[in-house]
């Protein structure tokens, strides 16, 4: 484990731990994986061998789920990867500031206020619009090893 | 710019020559690439004018610039295809005229291609107009072209009308023809009149025109100009050779008496090869057989070989080149050309052409050396396809015989002698680029396979003579010392790339299955070999353990094992394959069993494979790879010996000696039990002890445990076993067995619950089930009551396992048996809850929801015959809830990514999900087809059709029809996996055309089975199925139009039917209504009548599907007869030429007319208006699109 995951350890909240070891051979397309410290969803797995009378290997093909760069890794397909606890919670859009900035309503009440829109313009067009018409709109946000994402919206009816 | 040109007045010579001169420019400036829009657009205009014969003849006589000839040539064609049925006979038979005389006036021009095209435009307007011309008419053409042939003007007109001939040959040859926009009956007729009145006069042109320049060539050289005639005319008497010829042509009831004598010679029926096998028939026997004209041919090239055998060259030449594919060609001569009670007119004529390419072939060393000092090859190929030809058409014996009457040796032996040659030449270059000998190879290779492949397995095995079967042996010794060599010399090539599997064991496959056919025709030396190779290489390893590295011998055992598994026995392709005949009676005289050749060998591969289970040997020796060699082997070996069926303990003495032997030996009351007990040992090592080998592990699920569990009685074995049960045990409670991937988590599943068809008592093996199956069960249940269950269920150590057991129970439904029936039903009973409750809770995580899905719609698949109709309600109630929640989930919601890559990852498992709640749907149809629940309470019973209406009606709103097309797929090439993002391409398209597929079939199959229940949609609902209706008969998919137009034909079938005996039929959906703004709109009948006109008059379509088309039609016109009459009118009014009119109009008058056709729905009257149908588009169609 290097030093730089530790970091990431102590910023994170209390009580959940970010990721799970799992063996590499069991973690498939579209499943989760950690690399090179970030959450990702595999996109691609492939299996080859190291040399022909040689042991599987896996090499994985995965998405950054925040910033949808692309990373690779290649693991010996018994040895365990780390796989992010990636969580996901639906809140009711309850107002948009100005800045692009949202405000959700919690299940105990609250509001959070921590999270942005997406910058896509057109779909960014569309929820305001949508928002603007009264029409309830529901957010889902996806949330591991301490970052947060806004990752769906779903319009539930009017108002 | 292009002038109409009235008919009949003669445009004036300034016009014509200012026209040309347009053509000429835009033909030079493509040339230039200067303004090439403009140009093509000239020239598109120039291709789409009305009747621009004249024009065109003036610049093909004309123009100096080849490729306005070219184009306007081209313009002929497209015209006259256009206009054709508007033309006189004059009109017609003047252009073909023009185009023949043009062909042989300017036979010796320099452009080629041009004198190609016009020759190609004769042939096709000349097959257009074939059926309507009299027999005089074609006589005068074809005079004319036989005057040319003859050499009467000269070479190059001889020339010119050879060429004409291929041009025409190939035109009306099925799979060389162009469309023409015409019906398949009608290729049908040409076909069948050219080759019936035709093509032999054709070939003996050919050969007469060859025969005479043979000569002039074989005094000077090739450099004299009949070299070209004699090459052409060699080239179309192939051709005609290749020609398909269809049996039977002579006989009156040509098509119905499939069982005639004529029709194949017995040989040549079943055996598979690429050989195109010649059968043209008795009537061409005077002109191939009697007339010696096989021994000209190969004198002919004889001469020539001879006369040239200084110059290298000369074997590539294209004369050399044809004259050997014809003589090839004569070697695959069959059938009834031959008289059928003379068996030496056949010998004979393989003996003459054989004393030819003896010369090309023999002897082998020499001609391997020659070639690899640089002669051409491509002589001893043609030789070698020549063996292939003639092992196509004679049996082995035969074959064998043919050379002993010019050599010292048969032909097996001279075979076997060419192909060591060539595998040597193989063995001392090991490079990856095809050489000469890798192609010889092949085709030697599928000459053994035409030889020894068994016609009819009941038949025997096929019988080599002494020598033949000494020749198979020493060949075979050879291959396998070449593919051991070349195995230890890749052991240390890296292996990458994840088809690995596929390019060790299936591709190398067809090349094994040939080995295996050489190899047991001498099992009495063969096999004894293998052993011994086998056991050298075991011997090393053991030696050699922890002194040198084992991975050369480890790749030779992995081909050794291949290779033997081969040999031993036959693929099981969904049967029991039988012992090889071979192996079962070349053994006869062996009697004790310790020392069967085959015993022994099968023996020493178990107790190889057993050493596996100790794990020191299994960490220096077993690699995955071997071990999968291992895993295979055992698999296909046990398949034919283990534990035979056939084989009781009384009936032993009525088997064959060799195979009695071996069936005992493996049988029940031998060694079968303690083998089978070793082969689910070594498979547990396999699933336990190679962590993420997941190659090795599904050929052990796939191809051996499912394959074992396929026959009851290894299943009854297997139940006992301590081992197996040791198996099921740790299946629920061993953690390396949560580890398996998917697919073979499945399939154990699968096959751990099929083995209870073992068990006897139905009680027990239901109990064995539940055993089998209680933690998967148990643990959803748990996990749903979990009250943290939102906090924990998104964490990847509860995801893991609940995937895993998804898997296994979806596998144990896919296992659905009359006997263990209960306890799966049970099973899915008590997951139902735990399903809703989980769906809810992983609606944003889409890999579980999908695992979800598919656990409920096999499930369902499997249990849905069996149900009684209170469960049959239970399953109904619960699967419509199911939808009703994955559609408030699903329905309106967008996913938000930054990566494309992501978005398109969650469309996809968009289709997969959708396509599987259409296969639940699916599945609840066939409920109403086979049912065999014990309750005929019929009150309680569920409507079916109802239920899944209701389920379309759910699902509907999250199927938009952008849905159902074909995605544009742009992809990320800068991929560094580039083949694999292809495959992933590919994947996703099949996967989407098999969602479109599963979404047709359903709703036509609705349509078609409940027709009554769409008329009580309602509107809304009603809507929706049209639009997608309307929306499908477009579609690319042929198939997708045909499921459309069936159900089509089913609403408006029931709307008529129901209408004239006074029912409502469709009721309100098929009368017209006013719609928002108060326009009428016409009922959906009358909508689709017109969509259909529209579409079989004026729309480009498969002709696969006019006989659909027209069984849609029928009823349609039947319920709106008065909008049918309308709409004929008003087409025939639109007409604007006189002639036309009254053709469109007697035309419309014979599609409700002709053929006796009445009102009533029944078969006689859908073929006969399917018949009207076709003769009306072939009247019509081609002017109707045009003007």
């Amino acid at each position: 484990m290097s030093d730089e995951e530790h970091q990431f350890e102590s910023k994170a909240d209390a009580g959940a731990s970010k990721t799970y070891p799992q063996q590499a051979g069991t973690i498939r397309k579209n499943g989760y994986i950690v690399i090179k410290n970030r959450p990702c969803k595999v996109v691609e797995v492939s299996t080859s061998k190291t040399g022909k009378h040689g042991h599987a290997k896996c090499h994985f093909v995965a998405i950054d789920i925040f910033n949808g760069k692309k990373l690779e890794d290649i693991v010996p397909s018994s040895h365990n990867c780390d796989v992010p606890h990636v969580n996901r919670v639906d809140y009711q859009l309850i107002d948009i500031s100005e800045d692009g900035f949202v405000s959700l309503l919690t299940d105990n009440g609250n509001t959070k206020d921590d999270l942005r829109l997406p910058s896509d313009e057109a779909l960014l067009t569309q929820i305001k619009d949508g928002f603007g018409e009264g029409k309830d709109l529901v957010v889902s946000v996806m949330a591991a090893m301490g970052e947060e994402q806004i990752c769906a919206l779903k319009d539930v009816g009017p108002k | 710019m292009m002038q109409q040109q009235p008919h009949g007045v003669a445009p004036d010579l300034a016009q014509l020559q200012s026209t040309m001169h347009a053509i000429e420019l835009a033909c030079s400036s493509i040339q230039m690439h200067t303004n090439s829009a403009a140009a093509e657009a000239t020239l598109l205009s120039l291709n789409q004018s009305t009747r621009p014969y004249k024009l065109c003849q003036f610049i093909l006589d004309n123009s100096q610039v080849a490729n306005a000839r070219f184009q306007a040539a081209s313009a002929i064609r497209d015209a006259a295809m256009r206009e054709w049925s508007s033309l006189t006979g004059d009109d017609k038979k003047g252009l073909i005229g023009f185009c023949l005389c043009y062909v042989m006036q300017r036979a010796s021009s320099p452009e080629g291609y041009v004198q190609a095209k016009v020759s190609s435009v004769a042939a096709q307007l000349m097959k257009r107009g074939w059926l309507e011309f009299t027999v005089a008419e074609k006589e005068t053409f074809l005079h004319q072209v036989n005057q040319a042939i003859i050499g009467i003007h000269g070479i190059d007109v001889q020339f010119s009308g050879i060429n004409f001939l291929e041009s025409l040959v190939s035109e009306f040859s099925p799979s060389t023809s162009s469309a023409m926009g015409l019906p398949r009956e009608f290729h049908e007729q040409c076909r069948k009149s050219l080759e019936l009145h035709y093509l032999k006069t054709f070939y003996c042109w050919a050969k007469d025109a060859a025969v005479s320049v043979s000569a002039r060539i074989s005094e000077s050289g090739t450099k004299v100009p009949e070299v070209k005639v004699c090459t052409g005319s060699l080239r179309l008497m192939l051709q005609i050779l290749n020609w398909e010829f269809q049996p039977n042509v002579t006989s009156a009831k040509a098509g119905i008496n499939v069982f005639s004598p004529g029709v194949r010679s017995d040989l040549t029926a079943s055996k598979r090869s690429d050989c195109n096998v010649a059968q043209p028939g008795a009537a061409w026997r005077d002109a191939l057989i009697s007339s010696g004209h096989v021994g000209w041919i190969v004198s002919f090239y004889a001469a020539l070989r001879e006369k040239f055998s200084t110059g290298r060259y000369w074997l590539d030449c294209p004369v050399a080149v044809s004259a050997r594919k014809l003589i090839v060609q004569f070697c695959s001569l069959a059938g009834t050309v031959f008289l059928s009670g003379d068996e030496h007119m056949q010998q004979n004529h393989l003996l003459q052409l054989l004393s030819g390419i003896i010369h090309w072939i023999d002897p082998p060393d020499a001609i391997a050396q020659a070639i690899e000092s640089g002669r051409s090859e491509s002589e001893v190929l043609d030789g070698c396809r020549a063996l292939l030809a003639i092992a196509t058409v004679v049996n082995p014996i035969l074959f064998d015989h043919l050379l002993k009457s010019i050599r010292p040796f048969g032909t097996l032996t001279l075979l076997s002698n060419l192909m060591s040659e060539v595998i040597k030449v193989q063995m001392t270059k090991r490079s990856d680029d095809e050489t000469w000998s890798w192609e010889a190879r092949d085709i030697l290779l599928d000459t053994w396979t035409a030889l020894l492949m068994p016609v009819d397995t009941s038949a025997g095995n096929t019988m080599l003579p002494l020598d033949g079967i000494n020749a198979a042996a020493n060949l075979f010794a050879l291959i396998a010392e070449s593919e051991l060599k070349s195995a230890s010399a890749s052991a240390l090539d890296e292996d990458d790339g994840d088809d690995y599997l596929q390019a060790s064991i299936s591709s190398m496959d067809e090349r094994l299955i040939s080995y295996a056919l050489i190899g047991r025709a001498a099992v009495n030396v063969t096999i004894p070999l293998l052993t011994r190779l086998f056991s050298e290489r075991v011997a090393l390893l053991h030696q050699g353990r922890g002194i040198m590295d084992p991975t050369p011998t480890l790749e030779e055992l992995y081909s050794l094992l291949l290779i033997i598994g081969h040999i031993l026995a036959d693929e099981p392709e969904g049967e029991t394959p039988l012992i090889p005949n071979s192996i079962q009676s070349d053994f006869a005289d062996t009697v004790e069993t310790q020392n069967h050749p085959v015993v022994i060998l099968s023996v020493s591969i178990i107790k190889f494979a057993e050493q596996s289970l100790n794990p020191e040997m299994r960490a220096a020796v077993f690699s995955p790879r071997l071990m999968e060699a291992v895993i295979w082997f055992l698999a296909r070996w046990s398949c034919t010996y283990l534990l035979s069926e056939e084989i009781g303990e009384s009936d032993l003495h009525l088997l064959q000696n060799s195979r009695k032997t071996l069936l005992s030996f493996f049988g029940e009351y031998n060694q079968g039990k303690s083998i089978l007990d070793i082969i689910v040992r070594v498979s547990v090592t396999t699933l336990l002890s190679y962590p993420g080998e997941k190659n090795l592990q599904a050929l052990t699920c796939f191809q051996l445990l499912h394959a074992l569990v396929r026959r009851r009685h290894i299943c009854s074995s297997l139940v006992l076993l301590d081992s197996w049960r040791a198996l099921a045990r740790a299946f629920t409670n061993e953690e390396a067995l949560f580890l398996l991937n998917s697919v073979n988590q499945r399939s154990l599943a699968q096959t751990l619950v099929l083995s209870a068809s073992g068990i006897k008592n139905s009680e027990s093996a239901n109990q064995y089930v539940r055993d089998l199956m209680g933690h998967a069960t148990k643990y959803l249940i748990e996990l749903s009551n979990k009250s943290d269950l939102k906090i924990i269920s998104q964490r990847p150590d509860v995801i893991l396992p609940l995937s895993c057991l998804l898997e296994r129970l979806r596998g144990a439904a896919r296992a659905s048996e009359p006997r263990t029936q209960r306890a799966l039903c049970e099973m899915g009973f008590s997951i139902m809850t735990p399903v809703l409750v989980l769906l809810e809770v992983y609606k944003n995580e889409s890999t579980v929801i999908y695992m979800l899905l598919k656990c409920v719609v096999d499930w369902v698949d499997g249990q849905i015959a069996y149900l009684e109709s209170r469960e049959t309600a239970a399953v109904v109630e619960f699967s419509i809830r199911l939808l009703q929640l994955y559609s408030s989930h699903n329905i309106g919601k967008i996913s938000i990514s930054l990566s494309s890559n992501l978005i398109s990852e969650a469309n996809t498992e968009k289709y997969k999900d959708l396509r599987a709640l259409l296969q639940l749907l699916s599945s609840f149809c066939s409920k109403d087809l086979v049912d065999f629940s014990l309750d005929s309470d019929e009150s309680q019973s569920t409507n079916i059709a109802q239920v899944v209406y209701l389920g379309m009606h759910i699902v509907n709103p999250l199927i938009s029809l952008e849905l159902l097309k074909y995605p544009k797929l742009c992809h990320d090439v800068s991929s560094n996996n580039f083949i694999q993002k292809h495959i992933d391409v590919l994947a996703s398209l099949k996967l989407i055309s098999s969602f479109i597929w599963q979404y047709f079939a359903l709703l036509s199959h609705m349509l078609e089975v409940y027709p009554e229940t769409v008329g009580r949609l309602d509107s809304e609902a009603f809507l929706h199925v049209l639009g997608t209706l309307d929306f499908g008969l477009h579609h690319q998919d042929t198939e997708i139009v045909n499921m459309c137009l069936r159900s089509l034909k089913a609403l408006a079938a029931y709307h008529y039917k129901e209408t004239t005996s006074g029912n409502l039929g469709l009721g309100s959906h098929a009368t017209p209504v006013k719609d928002p703004r108060g326009d009428m709109q016409d009922g959906v009948l009358s909508r689709f009548l017109r969509l259909l006109l529209q579409l079989l008059l004026f729309e480009d379509y498969s002709p696969d599907l006019v006989s659909p088309a027209a069984d849609a039609l029928f009823p349609l016109i039947l319920c709106e007869q008065g909008l049918y009459q309308k709409l004929a009118n008003e087409l025939i009014e639109r007409q604007v030429n006189p002639s036309f009119k009254s053709r469109l109009s007697s035309a419309f008058h014979m599609v409700t007319n002709a053929n006796q056709l009445s009102c009533n729905l029944d078969r006689m009257n859908y073929q006969r208006f399917r018949k009207n149908v076709n003769a009306f588009l072939v009247e019509v169609r081609g002017f109707l699109r045009t003007v």
